[in-house]
């Protein structure tokens, strides 16, 4: 069931947040084992908060939109009261001791969590393996990864296990794993959304996001999480006048993201998945202006965010060091405390990025990475500028192949970092963009969402 | 290029030497520092494709926004309760995290 369907259900008294609530908690029970998607359920919580829910009902009160509705969390966005872990051992006895302020809008606004979802540890990863607490599965085919960092929410949405999810997109976190489990995910305009209470990756890039099964759903997530608050300084008051105009006409397809990805495997981009963003160009031309263009940093955009990520990732993992929570493990001295805590409590793919990070910021070679790579970023950004003084929207794939087996690329991180070829651009640039079931990615200029969710809508009802 | 050499420097600054797992005595194998200096090696020989790129006319960024400002408040305690941050110290002596020596 859908947002849109179950509110009307439960407005006109059909349902009770009870009752979805109860047979999502036993679709869980059932299913979450094979797929590894929660990595804990909030049973009694949520069947608390569904009565209250009823009750309001029950006493005259009109439900609003988002009244009842079974929410899944990504593990690394904070629930007070709630373990939030990122997937790590180093915050695994780790009780957050605030909410997070989506979470904090979404209790406002009556949803339900059932609990907290899977992840790549700390969100580095593209296929939830490097969970500390074992890969989560995809739906679609168990051998198979379901994408990450939010593989998690992904797979939990699209198995029914939950009505929709919140993931969190530092390069492609939230879309990769909505496209291949064939679900809706929205990054963002950088800032919309708090990052307050959102366990920090990649500080310029991190926007937290919803996961719906169709994007009418996600809209109506996003509509609820985002706005100004004043524990996250990046976060801006949302243009309010801006946000249900319509304003599409011309749909621009960046020549790159087909003709010539570089990828320096040498594969380009999968035959079926090109062929279905054919067939959606061929239903777009029907309704809007398609016009080639061109974002000619699209390749540099891959190597860039692989020295600016780790370089934030570093200073941001600064903190995990077993002092004033999480796991500690005692050494000798301070000096090997330190150590031991972060080297037993954090993955191999965390300490890489970290290590990696530590070089790139390195004295000698901050100015040929770090500073290079803030130069490119600049490039990138103009790419979509210029783009977007044309064009309303971008059409393109989100991933250059589809899910690959468990397994098949955990040794190459390299290879695994390749799936992130056509997502890392909307973040180095903060514009916004949006995934749908059948993988197209759609991105739209900063705070133009409107744009996304109304080009969305005419290509899922098409 | 990147040398074990290298790795073991990097560890040191960043305070990750242990082992990923548990009971090593903190220390990596011999075979995992072999395999992130490969791993590394092959990431840096990527972004280096970079260094094609003319980034003569290009300032670096500094937000992703245009016409951002930066944002102020008054130095005043949060709402947050500290009680549930006393109750995350791994080791606590009343209400102090409790550490090692320091110098």
């Amino acid at each position: 069931m859908i947002i849109t369907e179950f509110h009307d259900a439960l407005k006109n008294k059909k349902t009770s947040a009870r009752e979805i609530v109860i047979s999502y908690l036993d679709k869980i029970k059932k299913e979450n084992s094979g797929l590894n998607a929660y990595l804990e359920v909030f049973e009694e919580n949520a069947l608390n908060q569904a009565k209250e829910t009823d009750e309001r009902i029950a006493s005259g009160e009109t439900p609003g939109e988002l009244w009842g509705v079974p929410i899944a969390i990504k593990d690394n966005i904070l629930i007070r009261g709630k373990i939030a872990s990122a997937a790590s051992k180093i915050l695994g006895n780790y009780v957050a001791s605030y909410d997070a302020h989506v979470v904090e809008k979404l209790k406002k606004a009556g949803a339900i969590f059932l609990g907290r979802t899977n992840m790549d540890e700390f969100a580095m990863g593209s296929s939830t393996e490097n969970s500390a607490y074992g890969p989560a599965k995809n739906p679609r085919d168990l051998s198979r990864v379901p994408g990450g960092s939010s593989g998690g929410s992904a797979a939990a949405v699209a198995s029914g296990l939950a009505m929709a999810a919140l993931g969190s997109d530092t390069g492609g976190s939230i879309r990769q794993p909505a496209a291949f489990c064939g679900v809706v995910g929205l990054k963002p305009t950088y800032g919309a959304v708090s990052r307050s209470g959102l366990i920090a990756m990649a500080s310029s890039l991190d926007q937290i996001g919803p996961i719906a099964q169709t994007v009418e759903d996600a809209e109506i997530l996003f509509n609820a999480i985002r706005g100004k608050d004043e524990m996250d300084s990046t976060s801006i008051g949302y243009p309010e006048h801006d946000t249900r105009r319509a304003t599409v006409k011309t749909i621009g397809i960046p020549k790159e993201y087909f003709r010539e990805a570089r990828l320096p495997d040498g594969q380009g981009l999968d035959a079926k998945i090109k062929q279905s963003i054919d067939e959606t160009i061929k239903k777009l031309s029907k309704k809007y202006e398609v016009r080639e263009i061109s974002l000619p940093h699209t390749a540099d955009a891959l190597a860039c965010y692989y020295i600016i990520m780790p370089a934030e990732v570093s200073s941001n993992m600064a903190r995990f060091d077993g002092i004033r929570y999480g796991r500690r493990t005692e050494g000798d001295d301070l000096i090997s405390t330190y150590k031991k805590s972060r080297g037993e409590g954090l993955g191999l793919e965390v300490q890489r990025r970290i290590l990696l990070g530590t070089y790139v910021l390195s004295a000698g070679y901050y100015d040929a990475y770090y500073s290079w790579a803030q130069k490119v970023r600049t490039l990138v950004k103009d790419d979509f500028t210029k783009a977007f003084s044309e064009i309303d929207v971008i059409v393109g794939p989100t991933v250059p192949a589809p899910p690959f087996k468990i397994g098949e690329k955990i040794d190459d991180p390299l290879a695994m970092y390749l799936s992130d070829i056509y997502t890392i651009p909307a973040n180095l640039a903060g514009v916004p963009a949006l995934t749908l079931s059948n993988g197209v990615q759609l991105i739209a200029p900063h705070f133009e969402e409107a744009s996304l969710f109304e080009a969305g809508k005419s290509i899922e009802h098409d | 290029m990147i040398l074990k050499e290298d790795i073991e420097h990097l560890k040191d600054l960043a305070r990750v030497s242990a082992s990923t797992r548990v009971g090593r005595g903190g220390k990596f194998s011999k075979k995992e520092t072999e395999k992130l200096a490969k791993d590394l090696g092959e990431i840096l020989g990527y972004v280096d494709q970079l260094k094609k790129t003319d980034v003569s006319n290009a300032p670096e960024i500094t937000h992703a926004l245009e016409g951002v400002i930066n944002v102020f408040r008054k130095d005043e305690s949060n709402k947050y309760n500290p009680e549930d941050l006393i109750k995350a110290f791994p080791e606590k002596e009343n209400n102090y995290i409790k550490v090692q020596f320091i110098l």
